[in-house]
């Protein structure tokens, strides 16, 4: 019983950054009208950003500000490239821009394997993770850490902040409108291009904040994190439902849960294999995903 | 009405969709406070004038005069804000959001005053004031049309174009919006509207073009259009 507690709070502290993933691709699915993969990859791009600028300087808050930083400037440097695609088409689409996308992580994930650290997986110092300090609370064998409990608590407010986002002010109106209908939306006079890119730059903020609570809850990171990560943030995407994102809300905790349980019972290393399982059940039993495409 | 000053004015406008010509050589004119109808059948170019004169689509050839100022090629969102909007086809109105979305999105280029707009809107469509909250898939054809007319309003537009309001609305529907039409008419907003329910259009309107296949074939003031033997025997069955 208090295995499958502390499990179920693990995988709710990793279930928030499977949530902050979705729903940053699926913002980016409804509104810039992309399917971008890639977006876990750019993630931990940006916790390598962040390692490499605290190893740098010392200072964990300046690189907390580099990673953020660095997940905004790849989002807006690359929404022309996808932008271009838009244009030219006219239209929403989405298999060329999944190319980019996959070329954008496959270099991605290259330039992290030969450049940072000799292409050895990196550390985050204790004065981030707060590992040097022990377990937050330690009950038997219930044991939290500090950086669970703050990969919670900012997951919520973040989450919380997107839906205030999208359901309270004037730049989300335009971003639900586009993403019911982008044409609809362009004939009642909202910039399509212009949002779309409003909402890369928030999208990557979202990425940011997520690379920094990644990077204290996980404690480390190495190239192929970020691939693995982008396999699980598309198919809860389509398990929950396109571009569903109360539904990726969901999903992704249960992800989380249900891969903490599996670690707690079985050898950690099954775990990744045993959600792919549950999910292709899922799948088939609902293609069109648990809480409906919103595409 | 005052032809010699027009809102809109457009001069040997062709339009193409690849290799489609969906317009050619369209010149008209929307004079101050008038109404006019385009007048033709389905894929005759009426959405495609509208479309264009918004910035929806690129025109291959010709000139669009707005309120004076040369507006070829300019974007929706530039034109929305410079004084038109389209209520189109089909009403566009975002099912999954509520009414008072719907309708901020009319004034998504200036929120400012948003309010006293709201109350305005309110007041003239009491029944999107009682729905305010609700989201809009769950209002009737008419009540969609009306939102649509009223989101075009929260723009603060001087001309509105109407696409097509009447499809599928049950007869006496359309006899209520059409006397909304009349009455923004009335308080100054020019009209550009498209039908195929040309008696009732032509009715209302102080002009009209007939298009058929992407040209202008015929036009004249309202009254001459009703008594026209072509017309009468191609759009009104007599």
């Amino acid at each position: 019983m208090e295995i499958l507690i502390a499990q179920i709070f693990n995988g709710l502290s990793i279930g928030s950054i499977y949530v902050l993933l979705v729903t940053g691709f699926n913002l980016l699915l409804l509104v810039a009208m992309i399917i971008h993969f890639s977006f876990p990859v750019v993630v931990v791009f940006s916790m390598y950003i962040s390692w490499f600028v605290m190893t740098l300087t010392g200072s964990v808050a300046l690189g907390v500000a580099g990673g953020i930083a660095s997940a905004v400037v790849v989002n807006v440097i690359t929404a022309p490239m996808f932008q271009h695609i838009m244009r030219e088409r006219g239209s929403v689409d989405i298999n060329a821009t999944m190319v980019i996308s996959m070329g954008m992580g496959m270099i991605i994930t290259d330039i992290l394997s030969h450049t940072f650290n000799q292409g050895f997986p990196i550390a985050f110092p204790d004065a981030l993770t707060g590992n040097d300090q022990g377990a937050l609370i330690s009950v038997g064998l219930v044991s939290i850490s500090r950086g669970q409990v703050l990969t919670l608590i900012v997951g919520i407010i973040f989450v919380a902040f997107l839906f205030w986002l999208l359901y309270k002010t004037r730049a989300g109106r335009a971003f639900r409108a586009i993403a019911e209908d982008p044409n609809g939306a362009k004939l009642v006079g909202i910039p399509l291009l212009k949002t779309g890119f409003q909402s890369y730059a928030l999208t990557g903020i979202l990425g940011g904040v997520t690379a920094v609570l990644m990077a204290v809850l996980l404690g480390s990171a190495s190239a192929g994190l970020g691939d693995q990560l982008g396999h699980k943030v598309l198919a809860v995407s389509i398990i929950a439902g396109l571009g569903n994102l109360t539904g990726g809300l969901i999903i992704g905790l249960l992800l989380g849960i249900l891969e903490a349980i599996i670690q707690g019972y079985l050898a950690g290393s099954w775990s990744n294999a045993i959600a792919f399982i549950v999910m292709l059940v899922v799948i088939l039993a609902k293609p069109k995903g648990v809480f409906g495409s919103k595409l | 009405m005052a032809q010699n000053d027009p809102i809109l004015k457009i001069d040997s406008l062709s339009v193409s969709y690849g290799h489609v010509k969906a317009l050619s050589d369209i010149s008209l004119e929307v004079g101050k406070g008038e109404i006019v109808v385009l007048v033709g059948a389905n894929g005759a170019g009426k959405t495609s004038i509208m479309e264009t004169v918004l910035g929806a689509n690129v025109p291959v050839g010709g000139d669009i005069e707005f309120k004076g100022i040369h507006i070829g090629g300019v974007p929706v969102d530039k034109n929305v804000r410079n004084g038109m909007f389209l209520v189109p086809e089909g009403r566009g109105v975002f099912a999954s959001m509520t009414v008072m979305d719907n309708l901020l999105l009319g004034a998504h280029h200036n929120l400012k005053n948003s309010d006293k707009k709201l109350q305005l809107v309110f007041d003239s469509f009491p029944v999107l004031g009682e729905r305010k909250l609700q989201v809009a898939g769950t209002l009737s054809g008419g009540e969609r049309q009306m939102l649509a007319i009223a989101r075009a309003l929260m723009s603060s537009p001087d001309m509105i174009m109407v696409d097509e309001p009447s499809i599928g609305l049950a007869p006496i529907i359309v006899n209520d919006i059409f006397e909304i039409l009349v009455n923004l008419n009335k308080e100054g907003y020019s009209i550009l509207l498209s039908e195929q329910n040309v008696y009732k259009a032509l009715k209302i309107a102080h002009r009209g073009y007939v298009l058929e296949t992407g040209r202008i074939i015929k036009s004249g003031t309202a009254e001459e259009l009703l008594n026209d033997e072509a017309v009468r025997e191609a759009y009104l069955g007599a």
